[in-house]
């Protein structure tokens, strides 16, 4: 009776399951999840994050949003999201539920009101905030009451090129209380301001994009006349776009979309590009044409944002992708595209992160995307984590789950391959290291395979080549006899 | 005196650089049948030299497999070979017929085909420390070609040194050419199977209205 009661049951459970499933995947997110495997082609795969919800300003309590360039999450806790188009700066809560209060009008060190116009970059600390006024071309440096405490305008000085116009972006500032600003015309790196507000220089140019034309002026620029070449059209490297900061690094970001070179650096305190020699690909590999739009994206990283654990979130303006990378710069998920549906961009604009949860600014949807990691983020990021620690052992369990879950994760088999390796399994290791295409990991664990080998078998190896060596000689022994009579006795009537 | 046989005289040939080929020119030696065979696992060595190496020095992208451009690396370049070389030399005094020059030319390949296969199996039993092996039998099989090739021409034509180094530039010369003339014929074909097939169109069209 119990049997067949469940042999009813089964088949109806299981469809009621695999219904279930459809119904997830069909009305989750509005693009297609896909991550690159070992050769570089786009394969599909598991989603790290999946869209949750989207906050527009009638959400928070307040009027809608209009343009809005930036949004940041200052260490109290609070979102700040710098709402260009309404000239305002509007604060809310982690949650995204309600305004905690609005900044539009500040009080200068003279105590007369200034309001803000059409500010581009917000950016807070402990105790102050920062703002990129951007019409009023000034960066404002605020008390957390809304005074004034240094106010940043194009500085008078001859570093600084006199016919632009000081059209601050995006603000950050350092520990040491250091302000760097992206300037929108400015494309020889981040003005630098030092805490007492005076001008210092700029911060971390991008190099020019060695193209042909460019090496072919260089050698032709050998041959001519100086003042030939001061009427050369010159060669500029595309400007920073936007950047964020992480203890003592600088990350920025480049959008040209014509350009390879730096959209993505990491700057040390010198501005030395510290992840050059990576030669990573940030964005998609190769331009996608997009028959809808009838033309190619390639990608342009608006906005990037570095999570607390060292996850790089860089959003792409073309595509409306958020690629996400870990601390080594291996790419981790691929999520959005442009869409009207949920977890769709039409123009996205910024990008913030806080613990399991990403939050991307549409500019002309005016609203908050949220994402939130999946069981399969959460597996990666555990994995990646302990992996980039050199804790190859402790991330094999979570990159085996990563495997289970997805076959195609191509960073999961270089972790059990260094992991098998570590433990002296070079068997297994080689055969990882294989399918992700890790030389350098399979080159290691072959040549502990091979060492294994010869140690086991080595005596046996020396007595089988000295075996073969001695069937040869006696076999060409035998053979040179052998022919030897056979010519003797061809040759015997002609030379006798 | 040197009445080898056949694959005798291909050890002859090898091993002796300067006077092999005279010797066999002047035995009238030589079997179409192993050059032919030579070429053919020529033609294996560059397959295994791009597909075949151990995984610690090279996965190659394996998810599609193209023969052509291995038959263009091994037959084709051959074939190109031996008939700019005929061609050429027959306009310089060259006592060659193009079946020698054929047989000559794919014995001298020897070296350079047993260095490609060696080195497809050497890299599955060494590290990417001991590369250097693998380079130095490259070089060795390489430089050893070059002179067998070199030796090839002076002897099957009766050259000087001088008269050998210009025919062999002229025959790589020849060789561009006609590699040019092939890929030029093969887009002209292109362009009228185009054109045929838009007619074709175009009349199946007209049939079915």
């Amino acid at each position: 009776m119990n049997k067949s009661i469940r042999r009813l049951i089964a088949p109806a459970l299981a469809c009621l399951l695999l219904n279930g499933a459809a119904g997830i995947s069909a009305s989750a997110e509005p693009y297609e999840v896909y991550n690159y495997d070992r050769w570089g082609d786009a394969v599909p795969s598991q989603a790290g994050y999946i869209p949750e919800r989207s906050v527009s300003g009638s959400d928070l309590g307040t009027t809608a949003f209009s343009e809005p360039a930036d949004i940041f999450l200052a260490p109290d806790g609070l979102f700040y999201i710098a709402d260009s188009g309404n000239n305002r700066i509007v604060v809310c809560d982690k949650d995204l539920t309600e305004t905690v209060h609005i900044i539009d009008t500040l009080t200068m060190p003279d105590g007369t009101g200034t309001s803000l116009s059409s500010p581009q970059g917000v950016f807070v600390t402990e105790d102050s905030i920062y703002i990129a006024d951007s019409e009023n071309s000034r960066v404002l440096v605020c008390g957390m009451d809304g005074s004034v405490i240094l106010e940043l305008t194009k500085p008078e000085t001859a570093a600084y090129d006199q016919n632009k116009t000081f059209m601050p972006k995006r603000v950050i500032a350092d520990k040491a209380g250091n302000v760097y600003v992206v300037l929108g015309n400015i494309t020889t790196g981040a003005a630098m301001f030092a805490p007492d507000g005076s001008f210092t220089g700029f911060y971390g140019a991008n190099r020019v994009q060695p193209t042909a034309e460019i090496i072919s002026d260089h050698f032709s620029g050998l041959f001519i006349s100086d003042e030939k070449r001061a009427r050369r059209t010159r060669n500029i490297p595309s400007g920073i776009t936007s950047f964020d900061i992480d203890g003592d690094f600088i990350f920025t970001c480049s959008s040209s979309s014509t350009q390879t070179t730096d959209t993505v650096k990491k700057l040390n305190a010198a501005g030395k590009n510290i992840i050059a020699d990576k030669e990573v690909t940030f964005g998609d590999y190769t331009p996608i044409y997009d028959s809808t739009q009838n033309r190619i994206l390639s990608s342009a990283i608006i906005d990037i944002d570095i999570a607390e654990d060292g996850c790089i979130n860089c959003l792409d303006q073309t595509s409306g992708r958020i690629f996400q990378y870990d601390e080594e710069c291996g790419l981790l998920f691929i999520m959005g595209g442009i869409a009207k549906q949920l977890g769709g961009f039409t123009q996205p604009a910024a990008i913030e992160s806080y613990g399991e949860e990403l939050f991307v600014l549409d500019r002309t949807k005016n609203t908050v995307t949220v994402f939130r990691e999946t069981e399969f983020g959460r597996t990666v990021h555990k994995a990646s984590s302990l992996h980039n620690a050199g804790l190859y052992e402790e991330a094999l369990v979570p990159w085996n789950e990563v495997l289970r879950l997805d076959g195609n994760y191509c960073a999961a088999y270089v972790g059990v391959a260094s992991a098998l390796l570590r433990q002296e399994d070079y068997r297994g290791a080689m055969k990882y290291a294989k399918k992700a295409d890790a030389g350098r990991i399979y080159n290691k664990a072959f040549e502990g395979w091979r060492r294994q080998w010869l140690r086991e078998n080595g005596g046996k190896l020396i007595l089988g080549i000295t075996a073969l060596v001695a069937a040869a000689v006696f076999a060409a022994r035998l053979i040179r006899k052998r022919r030897r009579k056979g010519e003797s006795t061809d040759d015997g009537p002609q030379t006798g | 005196m040197m009445d080898l046989r056949p694959a005798e005289w291909v050890r002859h040939a090898v091993l002796h650089p300067a006077e092999g080929f005279e010797d066999m020119r002047w035995k009238k030696a030589g079997s179409l049948k192993i050059a032919f065979f030579i070429v053919f696992m020529l033609f294996f060595g560059q397959i295994a030299d791009d597909k075949l190496y151990g995984t610690q020095f090279f996965i190659p992208y394996d998810r599609v497999f193209n023969i052509v451009p291995y038959i263009v690396m091994s037959f084709v370049v051959f074939a190109a070979w031996v008939t700019g070389n005929w061609a050429v030399c027959t306009l310089l005094d060259g006592e060659g017929t193009m079946r020698n020059i054929c047989i000559y030319s794919a014995y001298a390949l020897i070296p350079y085909t047993v260095q490609l296969l060696l080195n497809a199996l050497l890299s599955h039993f060494l590290i990417r420390d001991e590369a250097v092996f693998i380079e130095v039998i490259r070089i060795v099989g390489i430089g050893w070609t070059a002179i067998l090739l070199f030796s090839a021409v002076k002897a099957v034509h009766q050259y000087t040194f001088a008269k050998t180094v210009l025919a062999v530039l002229l025959t790589i010369g020849a060789m561009l050419i006609m590699l040019f003339l092939l890929v030029l014929f093969m887009s002209l074909m292109q362009q009228v199977f185009g054109f045929l097939f838009t007619i074709w169109t175009e009349i199946s069209y007209r049939i079915r209205v």
